[in-house]
């Protein structure tokens, strides 16, 4: 099939906005999956993708529709819907030549929807914008239609409107796939150049790479190299999802599909590599090619020492899918032996967390997620530091540098008040501001990401009643007047408590912190002191006082079962947390002093 | 059936003249029913079982055996004591108020050996607090007419940290209990049990526990008043002259077998953990009817038993006796337990001897922050 019967093309939205419902109804319509077979929303095939509504993984569908007699090959390519999956996202976008963005009628553009539209502008994508949800009640298409053309500048009156899920407009959309979506160019001459937009490891076959052609073709049992690492491999199976695992011989220029090659480790496959022939390899690799970059950091403890072993054997299974997630060991002075964990985000870290408590039974402790920085020490040595106990001692640092990023919030102009209180709070430098239409409006800030890790979100779906979104993107490492708080709890230092924070606000968050500190650690059978030093001074000391009476008065007979089970539950408590010296610090506790809030 | 082993039988008696406002235990104010079938039931129930040859201790309790009429709660007792015949411990809890000379004599002659006197306070204001209906003055008549009759094994109850009273509250009623020079004293700090009309109170607002502090202070005090009266502290809460320690309550803190018969009562024997049901009418027609009245079975393993066997042995004072715990459950309790019990050595709330492990005095405020570790494994 000559490339100008080829469309590659994906689905851009934010969350809930019909993403996947609409990918179903397009196999229905081009007859790829069939009544019996289909399930839901086939393209999420993680349990924890379907639970959250969100697609982590990206996957890949090649479809077959006729139009005016012709036969088209149509590949639909899905994203992650989610901002730290950034990276991930431009390889799927960069394996095509347009993206549909889809925009609820109700909810109208969001955060993520422009960052992933503008992703799509900067990997060179025609797009298609698609209004779905239009037979709800609440629908404005009209209006949502208007903010599109304001924010993306495309015409209101090339907006498809559907409904994805009563397949409304559905075929019109389709025809205008293959009428308005470029061609991929035919490079079919050329050595063989292949991206690797994603992959995931097969328990028994290996890791199987998703991959889009953009030039010569790719055959069985041909060796292969991949740019990046320089590594060769034989290929022993190409294919297409159609959408099950279908083998092919060839995989022609501009097609997308699978390569299986022996390749055991998903660590050895790097997303955005190139594949080429090891015989007549491509001259240079395909451009946008990155290193996954993790930008938040957290230490994970197995609740017992004796897990430990466990533990590691647990992310060693995660790694196999999920090579954007990093660990190395870390020993804790207070905390023991665990493992320093780098996620792209704060999402990811979820997920990872969740997986890791759900597919192995071990009671995790896990410390307060923190950000990169990069130190200058005064003899000049610059190095990037991903936890504050690596910090070194403050009169050896010359500067302090923390990662920004630049966020995105949109949000009704209702609530402006308070999300510009917000940000302020955490130092975030307005660029600018956008009113999309009357009651809505666009917030660019340049932020330091460490403020908005943690519970920013939250407290920005709180503010704006649910209704803002946001996203962002890493600009880049800047110098910051920051300094190390220091918890001391039963008069011992736990650097897993230790928190970089900025000048400014060390000495109110640190009072915060022990306060916090004090509601989440359980009463002892002594008094535990919980101090906080900045910069090496004690500022203030908060004491939690010692059970005085906690015992059962009667005990007979007919008490023991029930008594029993008290007791066994009392113990079950103690189980998340970690001994440091004589006392135990919960899993909450070490969550607690991100919370900035008020009370 | 054939039991081997049970040592201890325990009696309840399902019937109050009024259900006092703390207490959550089975009881029916005694005018809705006629107790006839319900003790009849109570003698077949017991009847079951081949009691004579192992049974050490009998307890009544309830309830109130003494709000039963007369005549049906000799006739219990003379069943009992018929049928074990070699019982060196026979207690009946008494209701001040509800016994005088007659009654006790009775009791006395039938073979019962030991009262237990719901005392609960000797103030008013907080009798009257826990809807009791006796005097100080009924408390300390009971003990005399039952000194009188022949009684020399007799036990008093006091409840500690009752709402809006203050230390010198409880000391007032330690110091009345001890100048009535019994042998026994059982010391319960007030718990709030669900569905009873205190812990709507409490739950209401309407009357507001005692502090922590204080709390602490009264169990404080009470082991210091009654230690210094001569009796010793054998239990967390439980006091007595040495050699009088209730025999029957010892068998549930030493986890060894016994048998409870009448609604609500649990056993303990053959390895399984039963519970009655709470119904007095289920519980008779089921009697009656031949069938089992037991409504939950539990069959703990045997590391279950070993825990349980911790948990309780370590309420006494005299802890768990190592061989003892080894002949019982199979298991070294210094072994089974070695990270809980380094644990709390290094930080002072047990002490290890050449053969016992036990709580040490400052362990006893907060014993279940250290009992809660020998509840699983």
């Amino acid at each position: 099939m000559g490339t100008e019967h080829i469309r590659n093309f994906s689905i851009v939205a934010h969350i809930d906005h019909g993403k996947s419902t609409l990918a179903d109804r397009l196999l229905d319509l081009t007859g790829a999956v069939d009544e019996r077979e289909k399930m839901d929303q086939l393209l999420d095939s993680m349990d924890i993708e379907r639970e959250r509504g969100i697609t982590i993984k990206a996957s890949a569908v090649t479809m077959y529709h006729e139009f005016q007699g012709i036969r088209y090959m149509l590949n639909l390519i899905d994203t992650p819907g989610h901002v730290d999956f950034h990276y991930e996202v431009s390889r799927a976008l960069a394996a095509c030549e347009g993206a549909l963005l889809v925009v609820d009628a109700s909810q109208g553009v969001e955060a993520q929807t422009v960052a992933n539209a503008y992703l799509a502008v900067e990997t060179h994508n025609e797009i298609l914008p698609v209004i779905n949800k239009v037979d709800l009640p609440a629908a404005q298409p009209d209006l949502v239609a208007e903010e599109i053309e304001h924010i993306f500048g495309i015409s209101k009156n090339h907006c498809f409107q559907i409904s994805a899920k009563s397949g409304l407009g559905v075929a019109d959309l389709l025809e205008g796939i293959i009428t308005l979506l470029p061609p991929p160019k035919d490079r079919s001459i050329e050595p063989t150049a292949a991206l690797i937009f994603d992959s995931h490891c097969d328990e028994y076959r290996g890791v199987i790479c998703y991959v889009r052609v953009f030039a010569g073709s790719l055959r069985t049992r041909t060796k292969i190299r991949l740019m990046g690492s320089g590594r060769t491999y034989m290929v022993t199976e190409l294919g297409k999802f159609m959408p099950e695992m279908t083998p092919v011989a060839e995989l022609g220029c501009g097609e997308v599909g699978y390569v299986i090659a022996n390749i055991r480790q998903l660590a050895d496959v790097t997303i955005g590599d190139t594949i080429t022939e090891d015989s007549r390899p491509a001259v240079k690799a395909l451009p946008g090619y990155q290193p996954p970059m993790q930008m938040v950091f957290s230490d994970f403890y197995p609740g017992n020492n004796t897990d430990y072993p466990k533990l590691r054997a647990a992310f060693e299974k995660l790694t196999l899918n999920d090579a954007s997630f990093s660990f190395t060991p870390q020993s804790s002075p207070a905390l023991g032996f665990g493992f320093r964990c780098g996620f792209l985000g704060l999402l990811h870290m979820e997920i990872i967390q969740e997986r890791l408590e759900r597919e192995n039974d071990i009671d995790v402790v896990q410390t307060a997620p923190t950000v990169s920085y990069e130190v200058v020490t005064t003899d000049g040595v610059a190095r990037r530091i991903d936890s504050p106990s690596e910090l070194p001692d403050r009169t050896k640092i010359e500067e302090l540098w923390e990662p920004f990023v630049r966020l995105e919030i949109l949000t009704g102009t209702d609530t402006i008040g308070g999300i510009m209180k917000l940000a302020e709070q955490r130092r975030c430098q307005m660029i600018k501001t956008d009113y999309l239409g009357p009651t809505r409006v666009m917030f660019e800030y340049k932020a330091p990401l460490a403020e908005i890790v943690y519970d920013f979100y939250d407290q920005l779906k709180g503010i704006s009643h649910g209704y803002a979104t946001m996203d962002y993107e890493f600009i880049g490492f800047e110098a910051s007047d920051l300094v190390k708080i220091d918890i001391l709890v039963n008069k011992q230092p736990v650097d897993a408590l230790s928190l970089i924070i900025h000048r400014s606000v060390a000495e109110t968050r640190g009072r915060r912190v022990l306060v916090r500190l004090r509601q989440a650690i359980p009463r002892h059978q002594f008094d535990v002191p919980l101090q906080v030093a900045v910069g090496g001074k004690i500022i203030a000391r908060e004491t939690i006082k010692a059970y005085r009476k906690d015992v059962t008065a009667k005990l007979y007979g007919g008490d023991v079962t029930r008594k029993m089970k008290v007791l066994k539950k009392q113990k079950e408590g103690k189980k998340r947390m970690k001994s440091i010296g004589q006392v135990q610090i919960p899993q909450e506790a070490f969550m607690s002093i991100l919370d900035s809030s008020d009370n | 059936m054939n039991v081997s082993s049970p040592v201890s039988l325990y009696v309840h008696i399902p019937f109050c003249s009024r259900r006092c406002r703390y207490c959550a235990f089975a009881s029916e104010p005694m005018d809705l029913h006629d107790p006839k079938p319900v003790i009849d039931a109570l003698i077949q129930e017991a009847a079951r079982y081949d009691l004579g040859s192992t049974i050490q201790t009998i307890y009544i309790g309830g309830g109130s055996p003494t709000s039963l009429p007369e005549k049906l709660l000799f006739g219990l007792i003379e069943y009992l004591a018929y049928i074990c015949y070699d019982v060196s411990e026979f207690t009946v809890e008494a209701n001040p108020g509800q016994v005088n000379e007659p009654i006790l004599k009775s009791l006395y002659s039938l073979g019962v050996n030991r009262l237990s006197i719901g005392v609960q306070s000797f103030n008013w204001k907080e009798l009257e607090l826990l809807g009791r209906q006796h005097t100080a003055v009924d408390v300390a008549k009971s003990v005399y007419a039952a000194r009188t009759v022949g009684f020399t094994n007799i036990s008093l109850d006091l409840i500690s940290a009752i709402p809006e009273s203050g230390i010198k509250d409880f000391e007032h009623s330690l110091l009345c209990a001890t100048d009535l020079d019994v042998e026994h004293i059982s010391v319960y700090s007030l718990s709030y049990e669900d569905g009873t009309s205190m812990k709507e109170m409490l739950d209401s607002g309407r009357i507001q526990a005692v502090d922590e502090e204080t709390d602490r202070a009264m169990y404080e005090m009470a082991i210091e008043v009654l230690e210094q009266a001569g009796l010793r502290q054998y239990e967390i809460s439980n006091f007595a002259v040495p050699g009088l320690e209730c025999a029957h309550n010892l068998t549930y803190w030493a986890n060894r077998s016994w048998i409870g018969v009448g609604p609500s009562a649990a056993s303990w024997y053959q390895g399984k953990r039963t519970v009655n049901v709470a119904d007095v009418r289920d519980y008779v027609r089921r009697i009656q009817e031949g069938n089992d009245p037991t409504l939950e079975v539990q069959n703990p393993t045997l590391l279950e038993r070993a825990c349980e066997t911790a948990v309780l042995n370590l309420r006494r004072r005299v802890g768990i006796d190592l061989s003892e715990f080894q002949q019982q459950t199979g298991f070294d309790a210094l072994n089974l337990f070695a990270e809980s019990i380094q644990n709390h050595v290094s930080n002072g709330f047990l002490e290890i001897t050449d053969k016992s492990v036990r709580l040490t005095c400052k362990a006893l405020p907060i014993a279940d922050q250290i009992l809660c570790d020998f509840s699983t494994l």
